[in-house]
């Protein structure tokens, strides 16, 4: 994706974003509600034209035929109300030329619709027509899917469920592309994230890399007050925040030392009753990231 | 070409509403012409002078040939039915997003408004099917003279056809514009039946103006004549309706060229 823009009227959608999915990634899309997650991956599945920028899919300009070989649910599950699954599928199978009759009941069946198969679309509930969203990306067994909230919907045994089968989609080499505001999601399934603010890419890279740039220590003592204004002189790049009584120390990637910490309160009279080295969490980073 | 016909096949057999209007147009064509067969016969049946006078003058419009124009022209009315099923066959697909499903399965935009093409061309096929039936079974039941030129005037099928597929793609723009269902429809059916016919005759009798003719309803409209017992009242008239025909044939052609040309051209252009 090569400096994407897309304005509606004067609201700027999409700020010349830019990045790379690795072949056999899982790719996560994160951003704030309205930072033109959904934007881009309509731009990049052709329902929306860009303003500027190109893309390309498997080295090669987009075109009809590069997007029947894609698996895609983008934002809603767009299907004919009047339609059972079966018959829905059968025109995504027709258009795409994705899977065969077999595949249909076997997709069916790994998202647990096919007792229902021929009852109409418009007797499911909102986490079933959602179901029915995926068994129509993952027809045909495409090497690339494209997700937009794919867990929509979805009760807490939907939701593993579909991580699960992103694991195994994963494993199996395929590349996946998915858009989601659920940030634990994204943190158990995603091997690269892209973060998007207001239509602007603040970061993109290896999950690990954009997830543990800082290191993150809780600590606590009998008097917080105290503590805190001890610890602001731990170091020159330090980061405090309070919860409670608990105090978050943010430092410079790969310093936080919990021996260092602990005698350098030691050292000035305070005893920690609590000290814990913490992986930054996406959610905390994300929030950093968006200043939300 | 013949992916995208099955496709869209699988669309409309199992769409209940498709097959419901389908059945009031199947129902509503042969009825409004036997409404008119009925009042004809209440007419002339009766053995007065009136009635006597009355068939010599006009003749039976229900027998062949006459009965291709008189049954065509009849049929035409009701093109708001089929119209009806043109435009939820284009909405359905804004309100249920299919739209845009069908472009990330991976039409291009242009197969999708083909796809649509073909619905109107497959509707205004059934339609026509459906008024030869009717103009058959009218003819046959009609036409006592076993010389009388079946065939002669058959060439109303060519021009009710054409006036069909014209009227169902303005049907289809409107759909298509609006994306709306029920505006599109009340819009269309206000347009047909109230707005369009009193702008013509307004134009005719307050302006003496022939600009109504070029109407995009009226355009095609001039294709079916009233039929001669109703049209010879004004005989001099009825003579010119007949002449304009041809080019009318050449002004409907044209505004469907256009009205598909602005479809393909605006779905390329706006965004799904």
């Amino acid at each position: 994706m090569n400096n994407i823009a897309k304005s509606y009227g004067k609201i700027k959608a999409l700020n010349g974003v830019s990045f790379e999915v690795p072949p056999g990634s899982v790719f996560g899309i994160l951003g704030p509600n309205g930072s033109g997650k959904t934007t881009l991956l309509s731009i990049i599945l052709d329902v929306l034209s860009a303003d500027q920028g190109n893309f390309l899919w498997f080295g090669e300009q987009s075109s009809p035929e590069q997007r029947k070989k894609i698996g895609s649910l983008l934002e809603t599950p767009n299907f004919y109300h009047y339609l059972s699954a079966v018959n829905n599928l059968k025109i995504t199978n027709s258009i795409s030329g994705r899977g065969d009759a077999e595949m249909m009941l076997a997709v069916l069946e790994k998202v647990k619709l096919y007792e229902r198969r021929n009852s109409r679309f418009s007797t499911y509930s909102l986490g079933m027509k959602q179901r029915l969203a995926i068994a129509a990306a993952l027809l045909g067994d495409p090497k690339v899917l494209v997700l937009d909230e794919p867990t929509n919907g979805l009760d807490p045994v939907g939701i593993a469920e579909i991580r699960d089968l992103i694991l195994e989609l994963s494993k199996k080499g395929h590349t996946i592309i998915m858009a989601s505001h659920l940030l634990d999601e994204v943190e158990k399934v995603c091997t690269h994230v892209a973060i998007l603010k207001k239509g602007t890419l603040l970061t993109t890279g290896d999950v690990n890399d954009v997830l543990v740039d800082d290191d993150l220590v809780e600590i606590s003592a009998a008097d917080t007050s105290v503590l805190s204004l001890v610890i602001k002189n731990y170091c020159n790049d330090i980061k405090i925040t309070r919860d409670g009584n608990l105090l978050q120390i943010i430092l410079p990637k790969g310093t936080a030392k919990l021996d260092d910490i602990n005698s350098y309160c030691f050292s000035k009279g305070i005893v920690l009753n609590h000290l814990l080295f913490k992986k930054k969490r996406l959610e905390a980073k994300f929030f950093e990231l968006t200043n939300n | 070409m013949l992916n995208i016909i099955k496709t869209e096949w699988l669309k409309i057999k199992k769409y209940p509403a498709f097959w419901w209007v389908m059945g009031i147009t199947a129902l509503t064509y042969p009825g409004i012409n036997y409404m008119f067969h009925s009042v004809y016969l209440n007419i002339t049946q009766k053995d007065t002078q009136r009635g006597k006078i009355l068939k010599m003058l006009i003749g039976n419009p229900f027998s062949f040939p006459e009965a291709w124009h008189t049954v065509a022209y009849f049929s035409s009315i009701f093109i708001f039915i089929p119209a009806i099923v043109v435009i939820m066959l284009i909405t359905n697909e804004y309100t249920y997003k299919t739209s845009r499903q069908n472009i990330i399965d991976g039409w291009s935009r242009t197969q999708f408004m083909l796809a649509k093409m073909i619905d109107v061309l497959l509707l205004t096929v059934i339609v026509t099917v459906l008024f030869v039936i009717v103009a058959l079974i009218i003819g046959y039941t009609n036409t006592d003279d076993h010389t009388a030129s079946r065939w002669s005037m058959s060439y109303y099928t060519g021009l009710f056809a054409l006036q069909t597929f014209s009227q169902l793609s303005i049907a289809f723009t409107v759909g298509l514009l609006v994306r709306k269902s029920f505006i599109a429809l009340a819009i269309f059916t206000f347009y047909f039946i109230i707005l369009e016919p009193i702008a013509v005759n307004v134009l005719k009798i307050k302006f003496n103006s022939g600009a109504g003719q070029f109407f995009p309803l009226e355009i095609s409209q001039k294709l079916l004549p009233k039929p001669a017992f109703i049209g010879r009242i004004d005989e001099a008239g009825y003579q010119a309706s007949l002449a304009a025909v041809k080019y009318h044939v050449g002004y409907t052609f044209a505004l469907v060229v256009l009205t598909w040309f602005f479809c393909f051209w605006i779905n390329r252009r706006r965004d799904l």
